[in-house]
């Protein structure tokens, strides 16, 4: 990533081919850029532009059980959302979900980068190793992870009793938030890998000589860890923090397969509240606004990144 | 002798550290891969085995018939066609679409450039579960759920970020003169791109198609929404027939989702490499 430092060449822009002038020519040039983008701009158009519109039309709008809009109601939604019992809760849920999961996979992806940055014997198998929860659907992670921690046949507890650590099974799960708590345990597991390898990639381009300039001059293990590596690798970090607190914050298949957001609404977060409210309790208008409040939380998230990012781009 | 008493306690902390980086490494590596040794060990295990008060690792004897039974048991061989498809297809559009649109990102100025490209980034803000009850009234006005086509092309859209983010970074990696060279040679822009510019750029496309391939693979939330008739279901959603409200088969789960995890496992450790720098270096100043 710190490619990204170095200042790049700036590709040079394909001049325009200089036979045909007449005004015919000239103007299917001007277009000509519109035709190449255009198959990708439908593409989102239907499939993402217009449902985001459909979504914020239906977040003010009464909406029968079918999805038939029936006429505008103005913020109604959002009252009954925000004055739901439930809402609360959910909300903080998400926020514990969200930062926990981002904050402690950053750190533990970035200590796991350092490491996998030594030179070993093995290093190619290990870093191949790592990236498997990656590559693995969550579903099935999460499949998993709940047999793993089940109380009366999961393999933690078997595990532990033949190595003589327990005596009895445990109960891994005594509360919803024990539950919520092994899920954020297993989001964190799937999205290790991301960090450790943007990290990696930072690492990787860092040259060595401001190393061995730092080591002349008498600096430590930590002195170079907080002085070179982590100013080289912070733009790596900002992309994979970005992206994640976006992908943790709208992530749907490990709460959904372990616990649905049950016992009450103990383990959901917005996204599994909203697809129960669209798909089992048919108040869709009431899903509507949860989206979008979603959407305003992230976007929020997103502005912060992007004045702060300028700013530090003014400063250079 | 001087050099050695000098040498000796730098070497002593030397190995020190290298005990300790190869116990670290060994217990990550053990910790990552106990899901899937616990996976393919049940996979392995009957329905009583599993359910015993006396818990076994190793399977007692190793039932390779569970990896035929559900086959018989669940239309996997639907489930794995159809996660071919849906994969398969959701990439060739993706890339259709996307190779263009970064070309022109990378390779020409026109206005409403950086709006397009503002989109693009934004569009990853809307992850397709909290766009669902707008995906699914789309795809019932084009007459597309229950359908794999119309997973195919949400698959698509929503990969459109990720391809043009890849392929404008690689694109822009590479420098346009061979191109000009070919234009004053006579081709044409189309002509240029596919002659002269894609043949340069394949590592960075393989990658990208991958990427994109074993998104569309993994992808379980708008499946789950939209699909509704068994065989048209892709593996994700497909195998959580055997993880019934009432009874789990956990040893059908396990087998069937080996079968999910392997390609993507392997295809994922072909473009490690590529894919991480990739994504670093297309996001550079969007």
């Amino acid at each position: 990533m710190s490619k990204v430092a170095q200042k790049k060449p700036v590709p040079a822009k394909m001049t325009p081919p200089r036979s045909g002038n007449s005004p015919a020519k000239r103007a299917l040039r001007r277009i000509e850029p519109y035709i190449w983008i255009a198959p990708s701009v439908i593409l989102m158009a239907v499939f993402i532009l217009i449902p985001i519109l459909s979504v914020f039309q239906m977040s003010l709008s009464d909406v029968s059980k079918a999805g038939k809009i029936k006429g505008f109601n103005g913020l109604g939604n959002f009252i009954k959302v925000v004055k739901g019992s439930a809402f609360g809760l959910v909300l903080q849920n998400t926020l514990v979900w969200t930062i926990a999961v981002v904050v402690l996979s950053t750190v533990l992806g970035f200590v796991l980068a350092l490491i996998l940055n030594n030179k070993f014997r093995g290093r190619k198998v290990a870093r191949a190793i790592v990236v498997f929860p990656w590559a693995t659907t969550l579903v099935i992670q999460a499949s998993v992870w709940n047999f793993i921690i089940n109380t009366d046949y999961g393999t933690l507890n078997t595990l532990l009793m033949k190595l003589g650590i327990i005596k009895q099974a445990v109960n891994w799960t005594p509360t919803p938030e024990a539950y919520f708590a092994w899920e954020i345990a297993c989001g964190i597991f799937v999205t290790i890998p991301f960090v450790t390898f943007c990290v990696l990639s930072g690492l990787q381009s860092i040259d060595t000589t401001y190393y061995e300039a730092a080591t002349v001059d008498g600096a430590n293990y930590w002195q170079k860890l907080f002085k070179i590596t982590l100013p080289l690798v912070k733009s790596s970090l900002t992309v994979s923090t970005v992206l994640n607190i976006i992908y943790v914050f709208n992530s749907f298949p490990i709460i959904w397969t372990m616990t649905k957001g049950d016992p009450a609404n103990h383990t959901d977060t917005l996204v599994t509240y909203l697809y129960k409210l669209a798909f089992y309790n048919g108040r869709q208008g009431e899903a509507a606004a949860v989206s979008v409040i979603g959407f305003l939380i992230l976007l929020v998230c997103a502005s912060v990144y992007m004045i702060y990012t300028l700013r530090k781009g003014d400063d250079n | 002798m001087n050099d050695n008493a000098a040498k000796k306690p730098f070497s002593i902390q030397k190995t020190v550290l290298r005990i300790l980086l190869y116990f670290v490494v060994i217990d990550v590596c053990i910790i990552t891969l106990y899901p899937y040794f616990a996976m393919f060990c049940t996979a392995l295990k009957s329905r009583a085995e599993i359910f015993s008060p006396h818990g076994t690792i190793l399977p007692v004897t190793a039932l390779w018939s569970n990896f035929i039974d559900i086959w018989s048991r669940a239309p996997m061989a639907n489930y794995l066609l159809n996660s071919i498809l849906i994969a398969g297809g959701s990439t060739i559009i993706a890339m259709l679409c996307g190779i263009p649109a970064a070309y022109a990102l990378a390779r020409m100025r026109f206005k409403g450039q950086t709006a397009f490209l503002g989109f693009v980034i934004v569009s990853q803000m809307f992850a397709p579960v909290v766009l669902l009850i707008g995906i699914y009234q789309v795809m019932l006005r084009l007459g597309l759920t229950d359908s794999l086509l119309g997973l195919i092309f949400i698959n698509a859209a929503f990969n459109q970020a990720f391809t043009i983010w890849l392929l404008r970074g690689t694109f822009m990696g590479i420098s346009a003169e061979m191109e000009q060279a070919a234009t004053i040679d006579g081709c044409n822009r189309l002509q240029s791109m596919t002659r002269v510019l894609l043949p340069v750029a394949a590592p960075g496309i393989v990658t990208t198609l991958i990427f994109i391939f074993i998104n569309a693979w993994n992808e379980y939330t708008v499946a789950l929404c939209l699909i509704s008739t068994d065989t048209n279901k892709p593996l994700t959603v497909g195998i959580n027939i055997f993880n019934g409200y009432n009874m789990i088969e956990w040893q059908y789960l396990f087998a069937a989702s080996i079968f999910a995890i392997i390609p993507v496992v392997i295809l994922f450790m072909c473009i490690e490499k590529n894919l991480v720098s990739g994504l670093a270096s297309g996001g550079v100043k969007g």
